[in-house]
């Protein structure tokens, strides 16, 4: 089964490079890379302090199912307000 | 000095640049000097390697599998005109080909698969260092388990004389120390793709 993540779309978000996360989740910064690109799955170790680390829900970061694109989530979001 | 006309000794110096330790030991000592070695020993110890990337080899580790596949699959065809040259001879030039495989050692073997330390491992490169070796477990253990029992009886059906059987034997021990050594950094190596750049 695929796992998931956003981590790509908040470090754009929060404009920290690979690097950075590396260092703030104490792994080498090519096991970031690899995360995004969802060919590793990380431990729930690893997944719950990337979480902290962007101060969300690990279910924010990460999921079983495809997360929607960004582009239906504002429309959705504008539709509400 | 020319570049071009150094000694062996000065090669053998930047060859081992690529293994990344002087490198290491030089950032070391230049903090000691900071007056801080307590903090560099724990960061050294504690920590994931941030900085030290896993390079790849991805064509270099075949070189001595393929050169200890031809040379053992030699020594089993074995043609006639072996038969009048000295054992003396036969373990000189074995020996040889044993050094170049074992000369080639600490650019593929020494820092493991991921070339770096298992200490440095974070958490996927200790799960890909043990999947490396576990991949090379099942072909050296089936090649092993097989091979053995068909040696004996190729031996005993071609009547193998001493010089034979030590050759085959010989190099079915550099075939097994070059893919022990060499399938685990090739799985490493291919086992995920090149990552963009940032």
């Amino acid at each position: 089964m695929s796992l998931h993540n956003r981590i790509a779309v908040f470090r754009a978000e929060r404009g920290i490079s690979r690097r950075q996360l590396a260092e703030a989740v104490e792994v080498n910064n090519q096991t970031i890379g690899y995360l995004e690109r969802g060919d590793y799955k990380p431990s729930l170790e690893l997944a719950l302090k990337i979480a902290r680390h962007f101060g969300v829900a690990v279910e924010m970061l990460f999921s079983l199912d495809r997360f929607e694109p960004i582009a239906m989530t504002l429309r959705r979001a504008g539709e509400d307000e | 000095m020319n570049p071009n006309h150094r000694s062996i000794l000065s090669r053998l110096d930047d060859a081992v640049r690529w293994t990344g330790f002087p490198a290491r030991v030089a950032k070391k000592t230049a903090v000691c000097w900071t007056g801080f070695p307590a903090r560099i020993t724990n960061k050294m110890s504690d920590t994931p390697s941030l900085d030290r990337k896993h390079q790849p080899l991805r064509w270099i580790p075949i070189l001595p599998i393929a050169v200890s596949c031809a040379l053992f699959i030699f020594s089993l065809t074995w043609p006639p005109a072996l038969d009048g040259v000295s054992p003396g001879a036969i373990i000189s030039i074995v020996t040889a080909f044993w050094g170049s495989i074992v000369g080639m050692a600490p650019i593929i073997y020494i820092s493991g698969p991921l070339g770096k330390p298992s200490w440095k491992d974070d958490e996927r490169e200790a799960a890909l260092r043990k999947d490396s070796f576990l991949f090379c477990l099942w072909p050296l253990a089936a090649l092993n388990c097989l091979g053995q029992p068909i040696l004996l009886i190729l031996s005993h059906w071609q009547n193998w004389q001493f010089e034979h059987s030590a050759s085959v034997v010989s190099l079915s021990l550099m075939l097994n120390a070059a893919l022990l050594g060499c399938l685990p950094t090739l799985y490493a190596s291919w086992k995920l793709g090149r990552l963009p750049k940032e």
